[in-house]
């Protein structure tokens, strides 16, 4: 993979060269081999600091509203986080032409958490590869080979769009895992409300799962304002629940599932169980997938007259 | 406490017991239509049970998904939201975008284990004062044999 590296690392270099993009942002080596850093590179010569490795996991689409309005951006983009992208454009918050996209195709990232669980420990990792059978995990003490569903992030044993949607330049192949796992949503029916009660008590109110979320750029947050105050600031269940079912509401048909919500999340509350939940239930209804660059605006944001009719018809 | 306050404390507990529980009913209606058809159930005099709370919105395009939420939020025992049939809205498509909105909160309410018997969507014209009265009578039967909602974190 070394070498999609390189490629990536001379694109982003040709990019800047070039002389029309300002920045690429990319992921740069993080403070251990199986964690990455979002790098901003400004110069040509530092180009060599970007990495590629099943590690890159920031959704690196959170930082284009600000960055990419009057400017053009490069950025190294896995694609879910293109998909973000898509969004974004459809939403008008950033324009397509602001964009030099360095597409990458993608096999899947590592949760860094679910390395530990196994016959290594996570300080002797000293560096991770995709192979053909899985994850090789490189360590002091050998290597050792991990399969897909062992060690990838919960989102990708889901993701069936492994391909860049849209992109300046192309790098790399999709790699669909062997053992990918149809859905991840547990049966919780009878018990959900239980459930999802005892996961918005650990709820500290860090917003860090609105602030890594691409869809969430509200110059003012709903949670945030005072008057009217739609949830008090106490770390209480039901004032989380409030927070939490809103800002549901606020991405239903607009997550495209990249899951950086459920994987910054000190407290490890399952926040993106949810929005799966809800982009499933716009996909059953509407036939509407979001990052989808054929689709013109939110599916929120139109309606057909033969619409699905949720009214009861009492009488 | 005083003897006066503790006997009307104690009168006012004992009338509480002796009531029976009606629930409180969160009802966020269109000017247009269905709040029209509820004062029209008004002016005919027709009876329906006290437990209807009503906000009146511009549109039922105005209804915020959050309306609902904090709603449940509030304790409110079920939540009704109102609004012009299809094709007849006001301003024209308020009620189609409304429609997508509300079948959304429907799937989230779900997803989060709330009751889907606590809410309750339907379009009512200025003319249908009869189906108002009736739908605040039925919702309030069906919710007493729900009984209260118990928060949306228990």
């Amino acid at each position: 993979m070394s070498d999609i590296e390189n490629k990536i690392q001379e694109e982003a270099k040709k990019a800047l060269e070039g002389g029309d993009v300002s920045v690429v942002i990319g992921w740069g080596a993080g403070s251990a081999p199986f964690k990455t850093t979002p790098v901003f590179i400004e110069k040509p010569e530092d180009a060599d600091k970007l990495v590629w490795n099943p590690a890159c996991v920031n959704n690196l689409a959170v930082y284009l509203p600000k960055l990419a309005n009057d400017k053009k951006v490069g950025i190294v983009a896995k694609p879910c986080d293109i998909r973000s992208m898509i969004g974004l454009i459809q939403e008008k918050q950033i324009k397509r032409e602001n964009l030099y996209i360095i597409g990458l195709g993608c096999a899947g990232v590592v949760d860094a958490f679910n390395l530990d669980s196994q016959d290594f420990h996570l300080q002797d990792v000293i560096g991770l590869d995709w192979t053909s059978d899985g994850l090789k995990v490189s360590t002091t003490n050998g290597d050792y080979t991990l399969s897909c569903s062992d060690c990838l992030r919960d989102m990708c044993l889901v993701c069936t769009k492994r391909e860049p949607a849209i992109f300046d330049v192309k790098l790399g192949e999709a790699v669909q895992p062997s053992d990918i796992r149809e859905s991840l949503i547990p049966e919780l029916a009878e018990e959900r409300k239980a459930y999802w009660s005892e996961q918005f008590s650990k709820c500290i109110r860090c917003y860090a799962c609105r602030q890594v979320c691409p869809a969430c750029y509200c110059k003012t947050c709903f949670a945030d304002r005072v008057e009217p105050k739609w949830t008090a600031k106490k770390a209480t269940a039901e004032e989380a629940w409030m927070f939490h079912a809103t800002r549901m509401m606020h991405i239903a048909g607009r997550c495209i599932g990249c899951g950086e919500c459920e994987r910054i999340c000190p407290v490890g509350i399952p926040v993106a169980e949810l929005a799966r939940e809800m982009a499933q239930a716009v996909k059953d209804t509407y036939g509407y997938e979001a990052g989808d660059p054929n689709q013109e605006s939110p599916v929120l944001g139109q309606y057909k007259e033969e619409d699905f009719d949720p009214a009861h018809h009492g009488g | 406490m005083t003897q006066e306050t503790a006997v009307i404390e104690n009168t006012t507990q004992e009338a509480a017991a002796k009531k029976e529980w009606q629930p409180t009913i969160l009802g966020i209606l269109c000017n247009w239509c269905s709040y029209a058809g509820a004062d029209l159930a008004g002016s005919a005099r027709l009876h329906y049970p006290e437990t209807i709370r009503i906000v009146r919105v511009p549109c039922s395009g105005r209804v915020d998904p959050m309306f609902v939420l904090k709603g449940f939020q509030k304790g409110f025992d079920a939540v009704i939201v109102l609004g012009c049939h299809p094709g007849d809205c006001h301003y024209a498509k308020g009620n189609y975008y409304a429609r997508r909105r509300i079948a959304l909160v429907k799937d989230l309410l779900k997803s989060l284990g709330i009751p889907e018997e606590r809410f309750h969507f339907e379009w009512v014209s200025a003319s249908e004062g009869n189906r108002f009265a009736e739908l605040v009578t039925e919702m309030t039967e069906k919710i007493k044999k729900l009984g209260p909602f118990e928060g949306v974190t228990p």
